[in-house]
């Protein structure tokens, strides 16, 4: 199943694909250029070059620049809103055309390398809405809350901009409630706090909508530029993501490093030499698929702590009780509660 | 800022070269042993910060009256400070007198020139601050100002808010808001590109401040969102002004196509300045959905 997944030295981002509508966000914001991109190895030469390219480290020492230099917390939203109308992203472009939310999704988790390699998502259905829960691909340093809410932005200016309205759409995110009130004025749809992820609920009814631009022949011609600009930016993932999927499919079974070393084709020393580069390790990788595999059953339906267990491939069951009182601080039968009571 | 000092800074550092020139063509180099580490500790560090003066006014004033005596007055200083801590390390011959005075001199002076031109920037920053009114009111935090409108932003306003309505309802006098919202500027934004839109909001935030009273603040509440706090203001009076503003930013919208404006005031009654503004987002809310309030250009 190898899919390719690229290196920390991968030059895996398009300059044009974000770089350059922030960098103008900022400068008319009065930032200096020059300040912007000191210590990211991009050339100002390079910011007009239609292929130029970046590595996700420079992307994210760029953002770090942005916020040094400029107080504006309206920066997130202003770049989601840029990303999706600029014209030089065909991939957004085609977002726009595309017949409904369902076909636009499809689009852009299909070719999300070319935009937000950072991030991916699993898909919950639930009684009248589907939940997208965004995980981080990568290491993102402390910019996770930040490229969160650029993508939730684009997302909620895509429906806002196709659907007339965000009604019923609901986010539920990972930090603590700080931007509140910059999060209700940008976004205008509930948001909750301090969850276990970051996740957006969409209504069914919203899924099958008419987009209001939608046109299936500049939709095909938009993604037919898409498939050749992956040419430029091969279809591949990030590491840790690749890992968490690995493991996510062989449970209840743990693959060992070594194993998923070999299901990579990497060696066992440069796995954790990469994942170190990520700021991550195997071990947290693995707890965090189990984590999150653990919630998800839960809110599915009842199982008892010795079929969870059995389930996450714990040994025995007071292993998986003390390993959920860690990630929660709640026992297992506690939470469970929490959510009949929903 | 460092390019219009150009001459100022050749010309002191040919005043220092000369100095130094001056001073070794007079005297003879001390022996190691008869260094006092002390003394050049205490007299380079005061040239040291006397440096970092001329530096911090050069990097941040701009050319003018006031800068040149800031600017000569720290440069004598420097003079000054710089002998002294040469003299650590050349000796003078006792009948040479130069050399002392030039180490002496200068300083007083120098103190002098500076005072004269610390007053000058008192009065500057006086009328900085009348020129300031309508963008601020008792509090200044440079780090709430939004970069792009040059305009407070939503802390600020709660700060001030909450400060006049407790005031107001002290003096038992009434506060008033102006709310002023864009409609639609995400399809602003669409439309004629984002650097567009962003030269509306500036300019859009230049007009308000400069229709409103002096003692009036604007301060931007949301990306597309401006809040205007008028105080000691009835609501007919900020009726008045709503009135004004209005065929003010018609006038606007005329010049570029700009998109439609919603301008609602209201008088603050609420007790503290989340409830307020939780109102006049309300306000705004009903404004726009009954349209009746709505500037309609063409």
């Amino acid at each position: 199943m190898s899919m390719r997944h690229f290196g920390y030295q991968d030059k895996i981002l398009l300059l044009q694909h974000g770089s350059t509508e922030l960098l103008s966000l900022a400068q008319r914001r009065g930032a200096l250029l020059h300040k912007l991109l000191s210590g990211t190895g991009i050339f100002e030469q390079d910011l007009h070059k239609p292929h130029g390219r970046l590595h996700h480290n420079d992307w994210l020492k760029l953002l770090q620049n942005c916020q040094q230099q400029l107080n504006s917390p309206e920066l997130p939203y202003l770049l989601g809103g840029a990303l999706l109308n600029s014209r030089y992203i065909s991939l957004c472009q085609s977002l726009q055309y595309a017949q409904n939310l369902r076909q636009a999704m499809a689009q852009l988790y299909y070719f999300r390398h070319q935009l937000f390699p950072c991030f991916y998502v699993r898909l919950y259905q639930q009684q009248h809405c589907i939940l997208i829960e965004f995980k981080p691909a990568l290491g993102l340093a402390n910019q996770q809350g930040f490229m969160q809410t650029v993508v939730f932005s684009l997302l909620l200016g895509l429906i806002k901009q196709q659907l007339g309205s965000v009604c019923g759409i609901s986010l539920q995110l990972q930090q603590a409630a700080s931007h509140q009130l910059q999060h209700q004025l940008h976004w205008g749809v509930d948001v909750s706090f301090n969850q276990s992820a970051d996740s957006i609920s969409i209504p069914l009814a919203l899924w099958q909508q008419c987009f209001t631009d939608a046109d299936a022949q500049k939709f095909s011609a938009t993604r037919r530029t898409c498939r050749q600009l992956n040419r430029v930016l091969n279809k591949q993932r990030a590491l840790p993501e690749s890992i968490c999927r690995l493991q996510r499919k062989a449970l209840p079974q743990l693959l060992n490093q070594d194993q998923v070393a070999s299901a990579l084709g990497l060696s066992s020393s440069s796995l954790k030499r990469q994942l170190s580069q990520h700021n991550t390790n195997f071990a947290s990788l693995l707890d965090e698929v189990r984590r999150d595999a653990a919630r998800q059953l839960l809110q599915q339906g009842h199982y008892s702590n010795r079929q969870l267990a059995q389930k996450l491939g714990y040994s025995d069951e007071h292993n998986f009780r003390r390993a959920f009182k860690r990630w929660t601080g709640l026992i297992p039968s506690s939470f469970k509660g929490m959510f009949n009571f929903n | 800022m460092w390019r219009q000092h150009r001459y100022k800074i050749l010309f002191s550092l040919l005043l220092l070269l000369s100095g130094l020139l001056l001073a070794i063509d007079t005297g003879d180099a001390k022996q190691n042993n008869e260094f006092d580490a002390l003394d050049i500790l205490g007299e380079g560090t005061t040239l040291l910060v006397a440096c970092g003066w001329l530096g911090l006014i050069i990097s941040s004033r701009p050319t003018g009256r006031v800068t040149e005596w800031l600017y000569y007055g720290s440069l004598l200083l420097v003079y000054s400070y710089f002998l002294d801590l040469l003299d650590e390390f050349i000796r003078y011959p006792d009948h040479i007198r130069l050399m002392s005075w030039l180490e002496s001199l200068p300083a007083p002076v120098g103190m002098l020139v500076l005072t004269y031109g610390l007053i000058g920037w008192h009065r500057e920053q006086r009328a900085i601050n009348r020129q300031l009114r309508g963008r601020e009111l008792f509090l200044r935090d440079h780090q709430l100002i939004d970069p792009l409108t040059q305009l407070y932003g939503i802390e600020y306003l709660q700060a001030v808010l909450q400060r006049e309505i407790e005031l107001h309802q002290s003096q038992h006098k009434t506060l008033s808001l102006l709310v002023l919202d864009i409609d639609n500027f995400a399809a602003v934004n669409r439309r004629h590109g984002m650097a567009a839109g962003d030269a509306y909001l500036s300019q859009l935030s230049e007009l308000l401040s400069s229709q409103l009273r002096y003692s009036d603040v604007v301060c931007r509440y949301a990306g597309d969102r401006f809040i205007a706090l008028l105080p000691n203001t009835a609501l007919p009076q900020a009726q008045i002004m709503a009135q004004h503003l209005r065929q003010q930013l018609s006038q606007l919208s005329v010049a570029n196509t700009g998109p439609q404006l919603t301008l609602v005031e209201m008088a603050v009654q609420q007790d503290s300045a989340k409830s307020a503004l939780h109102a006049a987002d309300q306000a705004m809310a009903l404004a726009k959905k009954t349209t009746a309030l709505k500037l309609q250009p063409i």
